[in-house]
């Protein structure tokens, strides 16, 4: 017997089974196991950075139900991702990815592999949004949360669509009490930096600055009503040597505007390490410009 | 439309499931649900529902029987009951163990004392929950709410084929059942071939 909802059923079930190849269980902290993502067939997976407490000693479990050991290749806290190397190398990873298709409403599954078998919560997707900045200052491509319930364990997991594409990383360690997905581009651009450096890159100023108001004439000549004021620079940092000293107000930096501390934190990006940039400052009441070579936050 | 065929399925599959499912009052114990086995009036539900007490059981129709407690197993936390009616409406078993996660599953009982209320959602796994070592056998685990007053009730698949009996809640958002194999077994131990669903 058949109908409509012992078909939608069925699907989900074989979406669930299929997509299963591509989700291991991680060991990597004291509580119950959490879950990763197969990203290559060489063994590299992806999970959660606050699922694996410990850089040693991390285990493994794969669909065939084999167990294997894993090394860290780097982690990410700012977007909770971590990169680990098991030592296997007939994985079957997520051929598929979910691009920019989903829409809100759109039905998701997240699943989790804490214990031997594929483990899968239904929900769809809540709200979609641009791309957002952490609270530790991580750059996600795009705001992706769904109602999915994070059963034990499935932090770390892949949330897939319909056909069991990757649409991304479920975590619930970056926002409290919202299921949060890390989109695909965002696990692809960190996990391509932490194998090639095994950390990610943050450019570093060396300032501590505050959020002040600019005056009315500037306000119209910048085209912005907020900068940040330095209160105090390090010595021999990349703003000391350029010049950038205390009660200077930076308005931009590489001709993007500084407006407040998320500005810049997203400006220090790693790409923009070692390269020489202008930034805009008001000083005296005039806007001048000096070039800074961003350094690297260690 | 897809959304407007799952609607009338759920719907037709609740108002059939409906007819099987009854309500339990037990004085000042309050009420809870159970699930017609037997047309004979075997009635299925859960050990933490009756106590060792034989409560009265309200049909779907409006009658009422006392019941007689026949079996009773406060590990597996199921119990069977009989009623002196027959032709009752009993349920088409559908089978627990090819259950598999992402299956569309629907729960019905007396959520909070609503009688009749239905709440539906997809497996999560069927095992022994991570939380719960200590029960002796699988469990459904279901992506749906399940409130006091649901133990006993039946969960059926998306044919309305009973697959097991909503029993606890693993947090506020994930319901278990014992599947319906257990079910069987704690039946056939007790009652022996007599339990045999008709």
């Amino acid at each position: 017997m058949s109908n409509v909802l012992t078909e939608l059923s069925d699907t989900l079930a074989n979406t669930v089974a299929n997509a299963g190849a591509g989700v291991v269980r991680v060991e990597g902290r004291r509580r119950i196991p959490a879950t990763g993502i197969v990203w290559s067939t060489e063994g590299l997976i992806v999970t959660a950075h606050h699922v694996v407490s410990r850089d040693e000693n991390i285990q493994i479990g794969l669909p065939d139900g084999r167990s294997t050991t894993a090394t860290l290749v780097g982690r990410d806290p700012a977007t909770d991702t971590a990169v680990l190397r098991a030592d296997a190398a007939d994985l079957t990873p997520f051929t598929e990815s979910n691009k920019q298709e989903l829409g809100v409403g759109n039905l998701v599954l997240a699943l989790g592999r804490p214990g031997k078998t594929v483990q899968a919560t239904l929900g769809i997707v809540s709200a979609l949004g641009d791309s957002w900045r952490t609270r530790m200052g991580g750059q996600v491509d795009r705001y992706l949360q769904t109602d999915v319930v994070m059963y034990p364990g499935f932090s770390g997991g892949p949330l897939v669509d319909a056909y069991g594409r990757l649409a991304g990383m479920n975590t619930s360690a970056l926002m409290g009490g919202v299921s949060l997905a890390i989109p695909t581009a965002t696990l692809a651009r960190v996990t391509d930096a932490l194998v090639a450096h095994g950390r990610m890159k943050r450019g570093y100023l060396g300032v501590s600055t505050q959020r002040v108001k600019l005056p009315d004439e500037l306000r119209e000549q910048l085209g912005q009503k907020s900068g940040l004021l330095i209160v105090s620079a390090e010595s021999g940092s990349p703003a000391s040597a350029a010049g950038l000293t205390l009660g200077d107000t930076i308005v931009t930096l590489d001709n993007e505007k500084v407006r407040d501390h998320d500005d810049l934190l997203a400006l220090l990006t790693g790409e923009r390490v070692g390269t020489a940039v202008p930034v805009s400052i008001v000083r005296g009441g005039q806007v001048q410009q000096v070039q800074v070579t961003i350094g690297e936050r260690e | 439309m897809v959304s407007n065929a799952i609607n009338q399925q759920m719907t037709a599959v609740i108002e059939r499931v409906r007819c099987s499912l009854v309500q339990l009052t037990n004085g000042h114990l309050g009420s809870g649900a159970g699930t017609i086995w037997h047309a004979d009036g075997l009635i299925l539900t859960n050990a933490h529902v009756v106590q060792r007490h034989a409560p009265q059981v309200l049909l779907a129709d409006g009658r009422s029987f006392p019941s007689r407690l026949l079996a009773y197993d406060e590990s597996l936390d199921l119990a069977a009951l009989s009623i002196a009616a027959h032709n009752l409406p009993t349920m088409e078993l559908g089978s627990s163990r090819r259950l598999r996660a992402g299956d569309w599953v629907i729960a019905i009982g007396h959520p909070w004392g609503v009688v009749g209320a239905a709440s539906a959602g997809t497996v999560i796994d069927v095992g022994v929950p991570l939380e719960l070592p200590r029960y002796p056998g699988d469990l459904i685990q279901v992506g749906l709410q399940l409130r006091p007053g649901h133990s006993g009730g039946p969960m059926v698949d998306g044919n309305g084929r009973l697959v097991g009996i909503n029993t606890m809640i693993a947090g506020p958002q994930v319901g278990l059942a014992i599947p319906l194999h257990t079910a069987k077994k704690f039946l056939r131990v007790h009652l022996g071939r007599a339990s045999e669903n008709s």
